[in-house]
């Protein structure tokens, strides 16, 4: 009797473990694959569902599963943080320059990358010392994006000021410009010369980081460098300030209801013809084509502030890098290199990076093959080429946090509930303690 | 006192208590046990913990935003908790007497319950950002508007969970008493404030302290309807600690800190509203 | 009951005054997802006509960007496996907490009552950690981390209900010669019955309903709930689609009306049971 309750005791236990085991061997099913798989974190979410497409084609193609998270601005750390803790860890990962520092430990070396090898200019990477962290797949124009047949109304109106778009080469004509259209814009048609500026998670990148890289490019140029300086000065915000209150003077919305607009509300402004301005860049070009808006109907001016001398300022730009994540299986990462190198050399795969994402790629297969975007935004940069203007090139933040501050800080003064000393001080005091908490220890 | 069944049944443990047990343990004591101990320590997962000591806890207190989160997160308990259960009981006064459609109102009033908070919170973000159009203004204004934004949709939401438990209070409440007072000609007023309410303080306690505790660990409607904005003003608690953890890397020891205070605030309200039942109980 | 109540049928009016009001949120959202995107933040009130009508394109869109077929399939496995599982494992547990009584079960029974008043971000690091190293990152995964973290609820109810079993019906099936677990399935659980239909309900609508533990345990890429689905069409794709967001909404809001119009009588008796804890 004690003996067989002593055994059915066992077996309970064993019954029960087992039954434990097989719930979770079930979800054991992370086993990796013998091909690898390839798991993608964007910085681009405006080309999120384009990643996607293209995707789709790799995993046809090679039969390696493909997956693509886009994470907005105001989460991408957060996301990027806890998939990289995940088993199924992503296997690249996209940065800008602002990110890479935080992020170079879980970058592996890919100087042995054909990707590398194709670059046009091998020093457009990232580096950690000597590793080759991350390589750029795309450069990005951005500036103040303008309608050309709106702005060709006005400059055949009666009470325009300026007759031509050669005449806008700094800020005060460009203010000019704004508060004449805005001044008649019933008479244009139009909600106002800027499309809203807003600041919900969506948009709030476009002015606490966007923006902010225009003064922060004319501090380092006066500082003299190109790495983390640990202070900035006030010199440039003001005019910041500058550019910034026309932004939400001229604009479609009242102010205090920047805080809920989005990007793309912003957007379909422009692309309704509802607004002649939009500062944003040629990442945004999949989201403006195709409607009411045409290709040769958009123009792009730099981001005008009244900086001396910027009348030779050319459009700003960015570029986004891939790294591939260091801490994954052998397999994985073959599966990786594989769709770095299958982008490189598809021609399904370059026709959907040029023509459906606009990408303008540093890469020497692409030009080779005749591949260059139509992208208008980036095509714009042409003209400034042209006549030898300088790019505003965007140079490290000291950390994510720094620009969500300051743009929260700007939609404040913006909405009228805080006050400009508020964004200096985000600009200059921030710098410096998110310099001290993300750089020294 | 141990009973033959209770002799028997002791030595199927591994059947019966085994797998809860390890999925308490997976779950729950672990995580628990670990998420103590890297309160005080510095690290960015679990593996690389190293121990600092009270380090976490200083910084933790001495952020501005944690105590603006704690501040707002109390005056939002008291405000949703008067008002909830101040209407909910009205509300079931008045069902729980002859109208006609009681039942229909009652399960209107229920409905909003059964809906997850991020949706709850998208739900009302169109609302509330469509209202305040009209005057130029949107719900992310600024921690005040969140304020009230959030008020409202808490209300709507657990109203009807607390008219329910009212309900069901007022329906077992003993007819001879009331009656009884209204024979000795105590009018309506006085049967309600001198009868009825000191006979339902058993669920007005149950429900004031469900909305406290839950008003208290408000998250996803906090997260959908403003996601904190602007710059952190319409935070809750139970955001600030994730957006703590989560929102950047080197802050996660502190933000395991903020959640063991978090913890301990609400296991003093839980131990609070226990011995309060259990007294009242007793007294009554 | 008083039938002493005045204007009997002004206070019918007003309370379908304050009902309309009540559903209003939510009608409000069905109009809007039959609008143009661009037509929801200019104006959420007007009703959809001309320019500003899209028929079902939001419904289409909403569906095809979150995957949200798939995920009400995962929100349907992962809340019906869950509360599967806990029915089945806290039922007995506290069954075998109750009879057995001596001093493990005590401190059993204890620690599931301290389980009661921890909030999620106390663990949720952590957590979410150890069922990723485990490999509970799937929908059939987090069946166990919500046995272990959500069973201090239902041991408390169950614990309760058996308490007011008397033990001689067990006792009499026994000396007739039933095993325990027939004992415990042919005896006690049809007792039981009533409240394990109210923990299912409680546990069903905290499951469903559930955002941040799935989101930091499951493997996000494979699988997503509802409430992921919605909330990554805010976050997740830079742009706020309003219009996916609306018809996304509604389709959420459909089911669990559904279950509330067919299973109303058990949602209010298991609000009651939920609201004796403490």
């Amino acid at each position: 009797m004690r003996c067989e309750m002593k055994a059915k005791s066992i077996l309970a236990v064993a019954a029960s473990l087992c039954m434990m085991l097989g719930v979770s061997a079930c979800g054991g099913s992370s086993n990796p694959s013998a091909e690898g798989r390839v798991y993608m974190i964007s910085q681009k979410v405006e080309n999120n569902d384009q990643f996607v497409e293209l995707g789709k084609q790799f995993t046809k193609d090679t039969g390696i599963a493909f997956n693509v998270v886009s994470p907005a601005a105001d989460s991408y750390e957060q996301t990027l943080k806890s998939e990289l803790a995940k088993s199924n860890a992503p296997t690249i990962i996209g940065l800008d320059n602002n990110d890479y520092p935080n992020w170079a430990e879980y970058c592996a070396d890919l100087s042995g990358t054909s990707m590398y090898k194709d670059l046009k200019d091998p020093n457009y990477v990232l580096k950690t010392g000597d590793k080759v962290g991350a390589i750029p797949f795309v450069l990005d124009r951005y500036g103040i994006i303008y309608n050309k047949a709106i702005l060709g109304k006005y400059f055949h109106a009666s009470w325009a000021s300026l007759h031509s778009v050669d005449e806008i080469r700094g800020f005060d004509a460009l203010k000019t410009v704004a508060d004449e259209i805005q001044a008649h814009k019933d008479e244009l048609g139009i909600k106002g010369a800027f499309t809203s500026a807003g600041f919900e998670s969506s948009s709030i990148r476009r002015y606490g980081d966007q923006l902010a890289h225009i003064p922060v490019y004319y501090e380092y140029r006066d500082q003299g460098r190109t790495d983390l300086p640990p202070t900035v000065s006030d010199k440039y915000v003001p005019d910041m300030k500058r550019i910034f209150d026309l932004y939400i003077k001229d604009e479609t919305v009242p102010a205090t209801q920047l805080s809920s607009a989005t990007f793309d509300d912003a957007v379909s402004e422009f692309s309704l013809g509802d607004a002649v301005f939009i500062q944003t860049g040629s990442w945004a070009y999949p989201q403006l084509k195709g409607q009411k808006v045409e290709d040769k109907d958009m123009g792009v001016l730099p981001i005008y502030m009244g900086v001396p001398g910027e009348d030779k300022a050319g459009l700003t730009i960015s570029s986004n890098y891939f790294a591939i994540n260091k801490k994954i299986p052998a397999a994985d990462r073959k599966a990786t290199e594989r769709f770095l190198d299958w982008m490189l050399t598809n021609d399904g795969a370059r026709k959907i990076v040029t023509d459906t994402m606009g990408f303008e790629t540093p890469f020497k297969s692409y030009s080779k093959a005749g591949y260059k975007t139509r992208n208008p935004i980036l095509r714009s940069n042409d003209a400034y080429a042209k006549r030898h203007c300088y790019d505003m090139t965007i140079r490290p933040l000291p950390s994510q946090q720094w620009s969500l501050s300051l743009g929260n800080a700007m939609l404040e003064y913006a909405q009228g509930t805080g006050d400009w000393s508020k964004v200096q001080s985000a600009f200059v005091d921030g710098w410096a303690s998110e310099y001290k908490t993300t750089h020294q220890g | 006192m141990v009973s033959m069944v209770g002799r028997s049944v002791r030595r199927w443990w591994g059947l019966f208590t085994l797998p809860t047990v390890l999925a308490f343990v997976v779950g729950f004591v672990v995580p628990f046990v670990m998420g103590v101990y890297l309160s005080f320590c510095r690290f960015t997962t679990v593996t690389d913990a190293r121990f600092i000591g009270l380090g976490n806890y200083r910084a933790a207190l001495s952020d501005g935003e944690f105590w603006h989160a704690l501040v707002y997160t109390v005056a939002f308990t008291v405000v949703t908790t008067l008002v909830v259960n101040v209407v909910a009981f009205a509300v079931a006064f008045l069902l729980t007497k002859a109208i006609r459609g009681a039942n229909v109102f009652r399960s209107v009033f229920f409905m909003p319950n059964l809906i997850g908070g991020i949706i709850l919170g998208y739900i009302w973000l169109l609302l509330l950002n469509g209202v305040l159009a009209h005057w130029g203004r949107s719900i992310t204004y600024s921690g005040v508007y969140g304020f009230w934004g959030m008020v409202m949709l808490y209300c709507w939401q657990q109203i009807g969970y607390m008219m329910i438990i009212y309900i069901a209070g007022l329906q077992a409440l003993p007819g001879d008493v009331i009656e009884a007072a209204q024979v000795d000609g105590a009018n309506g007023r006085q049967t309600l404030f001198r009868v009825t309410l000191p006979l339902m303080m058993p669920s007005i306690t149950v429900c004031s302290f469900l909305t406290v505790t839950n008003g208290f660990k408000m998250f996803d409607q906090n997260l959908a309807l403003t996601n904190g904005a602007p710059s952190n003003t319409s935070e809750l608690l139970a955001l600030n600690i994730y957006r703590t953890f989560y929102g950047r890397t080197g802050f996660e020891g502190v933000g395991q800190a903020k959640a063991v205070v978090f913890f301990v605030i609400v296991a003093v309200i839980a131990v609070l509203q226990n011995r309060l039942t259990t007294s009242r109980e007793v007294s009554a | 009951m008083s039938e002493r109540i005045r204007h009997s049928w002004l206070w019918t009016v007003l309370f379908t005054v304050v009902s309309l009001l009540w559903v209003f949120p939510i009608v409000l959202v069905v109009v809007n997802s039959f609008k143009n995107k661009a037509y929801i933040s200019r104006d959420a009130f007007s009703v959809p006509r001309g320019r500003a009508f899209v028929g079902l394109d939001n419904y289409a869109r909403g569906i095809e960007r979150t995957n949200l077929l798939a995920s009400f399939g995962w929100t349907v496995v992962v809340t019906v496996g869950s509360v599967a599982l806990i029915l089945l494992c806290t039922s007995m547990c506290a069954w075998w907490i109750v009879r057995v009584g001596n001093r493990v079960a005590r401190f059993l029974y204890l620690l599931f009552l301290f389980n009661m008043i921890v909030p999620f971000q106390m663990v949720m690091f952590t957590l979410s950690k150890l069922a990723d190293m485990l490999g509970l990152n799937t929908p059939w995964g987090l069946w166990i981390v919500y046995l272990g973290f959500g069973a201090g609820l239902a041991v408390f109810i169950f614990t309760g209900v058996v308490k007011g079993i008397p033990v001689e019906l067990e006792e009499s099936a026994m000396i007739d010669g039933a095993s325990i677990p027939r004992t415990f399935f042919g005896i006690v659980v049809p007792i039981m019955r009533p409240s394990i239909v109210s923990v299912a309900i409680l546990e069903a609508m905290w499951i469903w309903n559930d955002f941040l533990l799935p989101y930091l345990t499951l493997d996000m890429r494979k699988y997503k709930t509802m409430s992921i689905a919605i909330q990554y069409l805010k976050g997740g794709y830079g742009s706020v689609d309003m219009g996916a967001m609306m018809g996304c909404l509604v389709l959420a809001i459909i089911p669990i009306i559904v279950f509330y119009l067919v299973c109303q009588r058990y949602i209010i008796s298991g609000v009651l049971a939920g609201a004796v804890k403490g």
